[in-house]
């Protein structure tokens, strides 16, 4: 137990820097403040929303609906998170050699980077899961000391599941990857099979929750039988019974020891197989392709080849670009029946005419879910080094970082535009104007990422999965961004009906211009400083 | 010519390298002693501009790497203490990619290149990623892509660390052949017999003072370098 418990201190301390917290507590420039105003403001947003939810159930009697419609949202969205986190957040670790050259149990080192994992989707979860409570307490028929029971122990074990079944699937899928020689390529390739059928699955739900809403009188067995954590939330809230809450405890548990003790078996077999580098046939230099290219040009092509090099970061941008792409011949194949959809929530006159305006939002979407930068700069970890020494000014290595991830989400953009030009009927001054966003919002996310990652760096990262996914920057990039995704929503509802869809999207084209510009100057004058004083 | 004029480097309120000054000429090979946690690192990624420091200068033929940080780094290579590269990359791109950093014509880095690959043995071994490498074989890589550039300032921290005994003969061989040619090389080391029998030049620095810097006679006399070391540190 002590070993785990250093263990557990020593990861903890690179990983999530909560003891750093501790020391810069005297620090002015503290870097808590803004991970928490943001947080605070996401689970304001959702508590707000969920406020809004709660009032139309109310009547009904249906709250706990809700709460378990939250808890089965959340668990697929770690279970899609975790499917690209887990292969590269369990294996080829840099801690390996140290960790595995150490008297303790291989099983215990499993145990600590699960638990690591764990840890991470707990606040992950809380961040939906808190508003959402503290929303329930106002719109509850009765409430009792219970429900704050309740309430405590599923925050601590709602994540058990989702991270179980997302190291499973993780493990599979580099246990297929090592298999093959381009190990890189069939993880990327595995991964996006399994996330896209998650996306699958959870969107052909529609026939599961319409049986739900029948049987709302038996709600809770429903649900308990659609996802057993989820329904059991739902029945602890209207029915408590102490047996129950200690059977769920008792089955997390239970199901997190045998999963550990399954996958510590193969574990070290597939983490050494991934570590077989293959080697390609000799070349003699003669054939080597030695020319000189514009520093640009060369700075652009190291992030590219680091990007097409790291399978999370791949399937962590790409993963948003595909969905675009699959979203646009969506609609492009079943227009009619998207408009149906649409036409239940926005009258048509509006739907008709607004099109562009839905393709914007769209666009604002796949740019804001695809923040590449917000990683770079920890990615470079001991090499940042390298790119200190040489002679070339901060300016063109950030931007240079800037224009790779312009290219990376783009190029699938603007292929998506010309498919809905193509498709649909839109004015040559609307096409113009969201080619125009199809760079100025990705440039936007970009800048943003940038900016965190050089406020947050995390060079001494163990493996590429807690810079892309784990870090502070990603998480405060994303919540920007989809605070910015929120606001344009809610500035159209506001506008829509007052201005056509041309001047909106001039009034939109004029603020990314603008903060595009406060955010490059921001990058050069400020955020460059922080890169040259960075060192490790 | 490189000047260290009182450099002092704070981490925290604990000073690094305090108050440092001493000149390394052209045509020097200037060896840069110390035990460990001396200081010799944080001064060497000082004079490359990768740290910035807290007082004094560093001059780099006249200019200073605070105030022309991408001219003086024009004039110089740095081969860190551990091999740091691209792992992902194969080894002909990142030199490729280092030589475009230095503005350096296809002409001259495929001359550069192809003399330094024979030299250390890489000829058929650069189309690789340099993660199939092993330490020594980066190190060779890292040893390429900084002479690759022909750079009139060699700057090099533990080079000699994880190097095959045939490689670091060459290298001591390219090293002269530098000098011989005006061009500066310093270096940190820990290996004293060889810094004694190669360096024109040496400093010697504790807890982050400069305890004595000259020419390799006037430092040892009749002592083995080793000897004052020791007494040094004693």
């Amino acid at each position: 137990m002590k070993k785990i418990l250093s263990l557990l201190k020593a990861c903890m301390t690179s990983d999530m820097n909560i003891f750093k917290i501790r020391q810069k507590k005297d620090n002015k420039n503290n870097n808590i403040i803004l991970p928490l105003f943001l947080s605070f403001a996401f689970m304001f947003a959702i508590w707000s929303n969920a406020n809004i939810i709660f009032e139309k159930l109310a009547p009904m009697h249906l709250q706990v609906l809700v709460i378990s419609l939250v808890v089965f949202g959340t668990s697929i969205m770690v279970v899609v998170e975790g499917v690209y986190k887990t292969g590269s957040l369990l294996f080829n670790c840099k801690d390996d050699q140290l960790l595995l050259s150490l008297p303790i149990k291989r099983s215990t080192v499993l145990f600590v980077r699960i638990f690591k994992f764990y840890l991470f989707e707990l606040i992950f979860n809380a961040l939906f899961i808190i508003p959402l409570i503290v929303a329930y307490i106002r719109w509850a028929d009765s409430l009792e000391w219970t429900f704050f029971l309740t309430s405590f122990v599923m925050i601590l074990f709602l994540p058990v599941i989702p991270v179980i079944l997302s190291c499973i699937i993780g493990v599979i899928t580099s246990s297929i990857s090592s298999r093959f020689k381009f190990k890189n390529f069939t993880q990327i390739l595995v991964s996006f099979v399994i996330i896209l059928a998650v996306f699958v699955f959870s969107m052909n739900m529609d026939s599961i929750f319409e049986k739900i809403a029948a049987h709302a009188t038996s709600i809770n067995d429903f649900i308990i039988k659609l996802y057993y954590p989820a329904g059991i939330y739902a029945k602890l809230v209207t029915d408590f019974n102490i047996v129950d809450l200690l059977v769920f405890i008792l089955i997390n548990i239970v199901l997190f020891i045998i999963t550990l003790f399954i996958l510590s078996k193969f574990y070290f077999k597939i983490n050494s197989r991934l570590k077989n580098v293959s080697t390609s046939k000799s070349v003699r230099i003669d054939n080597l392709v030695i020319k000189s290219r514009p520093k640009t040009i060369s700075l652009i092509k190291k992030e590219l080849n680091t990007f097409f090099k790291t399978p999370v970061f791949i399937v962590n941008a790409g993963f948003s670009l595909v969905l675009f792409i699959i979203v646009v011949i969506g609609l492009c194949v079943k227009y009619n029946d998207a408009f149906d959809l649409l036409k239940s929530v926005m009258p048509v006159k509006i739907l008709d005419s607004y099109l562009s305006i839905f393709i914007f939002v769209l666009i604002s979407f796949a740019a804001f879910m695809t923040s590449i930068t917000n990683s770079v700069i920890s990615l470079e970890g001991k090499n940042i080094n390298i790119l200190k020494s040489l002679p070339i000014n901060t300016k063109t290595i950030l931007m240079s970082k800037v224009y790779a991830a312009l290219l990376i989400t783009t190029i699938p953009i603007i292929i998506g535009d010309i498919i809905l030009f193509i498709r649909f009927r839109l004015s040559i001054i609307e096409m113009l104007l969201l080619l125009a966003f199809s760079i100025l919002i990705p440039l936007v996310s970009h800048f943003i990422g940038l900016i965190m990652n050089l406020k947050y760096p995390k060079l001494d990262f163990e493996n590429s999965s807690e810079v892309v996914k784990q870090s502070t920057s990603s998480f405060l990039s994303v919540l920007i961004g989809m605070l910015l995704l929120l606001g344009s929503v809610l500035l159209i509802s506001k506008l829509i009906e007052l201005v056509n869809p041309v001047t909106l999207l001039l009034i939109f084209l004029g603020a990314y211009l603008f903060i595009d510009i406060i955010l490059y100057l921001y990058l050069i004058k400020v955020s460059a400083k922080k890169f040259d004083s960075l060192s490790i | 010519m490189i000047e260290i004029k009182n450099v002092t480097k704070k981490y925290g309120s604990k000073k690094a390298v305090d108050n440092v000054s001493f000149d390394v000429n052209d045509g020097d090979i200037f060896a840069f002693i110390g035990h460990n946690g001396a200081g010799k690192t944080t001064l060497i990624k000082s004079i490359v501009g990768i740290h910035d420091f807290d007082e004094g200068d560093i001059l780099i033929d006249g200019m200073s790497i605070k105030d022309n940080p991408v001219e003086c780094k024009k004039l110089m290579a740095f081969v860190p203490d551990n091999p740091e590269t691209y792992e992902h990359m194969k080894a002909i791109d990142y030199i490729n990619f280092i030589c475009d950093m230095y503005d350096i014509d296809t002409e001259t880095r495929e001359k550069n290149i192809k003399k330094y690959a024979k030299l250390f043995d890489m000829e058929d071994k650069l189309g690789d990623t340099i993660d199939s490498y092993s330490h020594g074989m980066k190190q060779k890589v890292v040893l390429i892509s900084a002479l690759a550039h022909d750079p009139r300032i060699l700057i090099m921290d533990e080079p000699f660390v994880g190097l095959d005994p045939k490689a670091v003969f060459d290298i001591k061989e390219v090293l002269n052949e530098m000098v011989k040619e005006g061009k500066i090389v310093f270096y940190s080391t820990h290996i004293l017999d060889v810094a004694e029998k190669l360096c024109t030049r040496v400093a010697i620095i504790k807890n982050g003072k400069l305890v004595k810097a000259g020419s390799m006679k006037e430092i040892k006399g009749d002592k083995s370098l080793e000897k004052v070391f020791m007494e040094l540190e004693g």
